[in-house]
């Protein structure tokens, strides 16, 4: 199973394994990590569950698609390069190991 | 022999038993009755939902499907059709852009607890829950005012099966025949005097400078008319019944307001109103060493996976402080409910002044009479004691 890599903004890092196929958005609900939301459920509507995904693994992750882009406009922690929203990256062999860090706010 | 009838009256009252049957001892059962296969895990649930390359929605969603649905809305289209379509209502709809619809909501909730003002009990389902909806809707989709009964009577008879045939009796198709023209009429007078409202825009809407198909737009907003006040009307009555049920979480409520989202995920969780829909395989799939074919349906057992211990800790156990993250009171996936932030905004906002009208209440009935339906539970009425 795929492993994640989960760091709180105040820098707390929790490794958790995700079923292949599950989100990155479902691995921290379902795992009591606090600073992902996941308000809508995973359908891209919300911007919730917004990450910072670690550079090595940014050419790794299938491209967004323009809804996600348009969602991560509306993120409550400043947007940067990296962001991608966690309910959108499926857990994969190709990106085991990935870090993703989280903004300070979601909502 | 271990049967799962989802037609039963007794499976609209209690499906719990049921669901940890499955769970524990056929976690991919085939029911007869239903002419599918069931999940009953959270994790099978959550799989199937993440994997719609495999879990088609565009054969339907509902357990029993309605006439001209499939391929032609939000919940029964694939992406990337489906995500295009949701791009175009999706920004109107997130908790940001519905602040405009909480003053009107309280001013409904107000209007119709003053009506009520010196009864000694009343029934919260038809006397405040299903009117608070549907005051809302037609404020959201700017509807004529005239007929918002019987819109609201043709939505709940619209989601109901007969227990008896195993079908949609015809009054049932007569409902949704109804709902369907009357979607149509919205949207002819709506193309001839276009507003700024989810509707219009909708309408009006293109993709890759296409308009959308004519079915599509009415399905669609049939299916919004359908989903927005049958769903949310439901929920509220069964977030009553749970209140009326567990009187320390009520205190608790009164006490501090700023407890009823919790309140709110936690009975999404526990009396799940949504409780099965369907997916159909595109295929073969061995699950727990069942083997299923490409072009089988698959139910998806929501209520039974809000239940399960293998995901929440006594499970069966009504606690609002338990804040269950990844419910799947909205499905999840792709197709997770469009309509969350109207939900939980109108819930809230009609609690509040629910709670500080009545902080005590009881239910006068102890047998309620379900919702006959294999989508749906909810009870159709909600007597309850006040003073
Ligand atoms: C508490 C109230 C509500 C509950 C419990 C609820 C539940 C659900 C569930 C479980 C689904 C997923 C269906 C599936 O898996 O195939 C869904 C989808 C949907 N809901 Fe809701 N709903 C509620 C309120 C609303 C409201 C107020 C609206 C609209 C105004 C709405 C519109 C929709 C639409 C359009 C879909 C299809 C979304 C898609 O497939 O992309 N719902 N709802
Ligand atoms: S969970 Fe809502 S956008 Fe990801």
């Amino acid at each position: 199973m795929p492993k994640v890599t989960y760091i709180s903004h105040d820098g707390a890092e929790r490794q958790v394994e995700l079923p292949a196929g599950w989100t990155l958005m479902q691995g921290a609900t379902l795992n009591g990590i606090d600073g992902i939301e996941g308000e809508c459920g995973g359908s891209c509507g919300c911007a919730t569950c917004h990450v910072y995904v670690d550079e090595r693994f940014a050419d790794k992750l299938a491209p967004m698609s323009e809804v996600e882009d348009e969602m991560l406009d509306c993120t409550e922690s400043p947007r940067e390069a990296n962001s991608r929203l966690g309910c959108q990256i499926k857990a994969t062999p190709e990106i085991d190991g990935i870090i993703v860090r989280l903004p300070e706010a979601q909502s | 022999m271990f049967r799962f009838d989802p037609y039963s009256p007794v499976m609209d009252a209690d499906p719990f038993p049921f669901y940890k049957t499955l769970r524990d001892e056929y976690p991919c059962f085939w029911s007869e009755e239903a002419g599918m296969w069931v999940y009953s895990r959270y994790a099978d649930i959550v799989t199937a939902l993440n994997d719609w390359e495999t879990y088609s929605s565009a054969k339907g969603n509902l357990v029993d499907e309605l006439p001209n649905r499939a391929g032609s809305t939000l919940g029964t289209t694939d992406p990337p059709r489906h995500d295009r379509l949701r791009a175009l209502i999706q920004k109107a709809v997130t908790k940001r852009a519905l602040d405009h619809i909480i003053e009107p909501a309280r001013q409904s909730a107000r209007k119709h607890l003053d009506a009520l003002a010196g009864e000694k009990s009343f029934d919260f389902v038809n006397a405040f829950s299903s009117k608070v909806t549907v005051d809302l809707l037609f404020y959201l989709f700017d509807m004529p005012a005239e007929g918002q009964q019987t819109v609201r009577d043709k939505a709940v008879l619209m989601v109901q099966t007969d227990p008896k045939t195993r079908k949609k009796a015809p009054e049932h198709i007569a409902a949704y025949d109804w709902m369907v023209d009357y979607a149509a009429e919205l949207i002819e007078t709506r193309k001839k005097n276009p507003g700024q409202d989810l509707l219009s825009n909708f309408i009006a809407a293109e993709i890759d400078g296409e308009k959308l198909h004519d079915r599509e737009v009415q399905m669609t907003i049939t299916t919004l008319i359908m989903a927005g006040i049958e769903s949310l009307s439901g929920f509220m009555g069964v977030m009553g019944l749970n209140l009326a049920d567990h009187g320390d979480a009520r205190r608790a409520l009164v006490a501090d307001p700023a407890l009823i989202p919790d309140a709110m995920e936690e009975s999404l969780r526990y009396n799940t109103s949504a409780q099965r829909f369907r997916r159909c395989l595109t295929k073969d799939q061995e699950v727990h060493g069942q083997q299923m074919k490409a072009g089988d349906f698959v139910m998806l057992a929501y209520g039974s996976g809000n239940r399960d211990e293998r995901q929440f800790e006594n499970p069966d156990v009504y606690d609002i402080a338990r804040k269950p993250r990844g419910h799947l009171g909205f499905g999840g996936g792709v197709h997770a409910c469009l309509g969350t932030a109207i939900a939980r905004l109108a819930c809230k906002t009609a609690f509040e002044e629910f709670l500080t009208r009545y902080p005590e209440f009881e239910r006068v009935e102890q047998q309620l009479p379900w919702v006959p339906s294999s989508n749906f539970r909810s009870p159709m009425r909600l007597e309850l004691a006040v003073g």
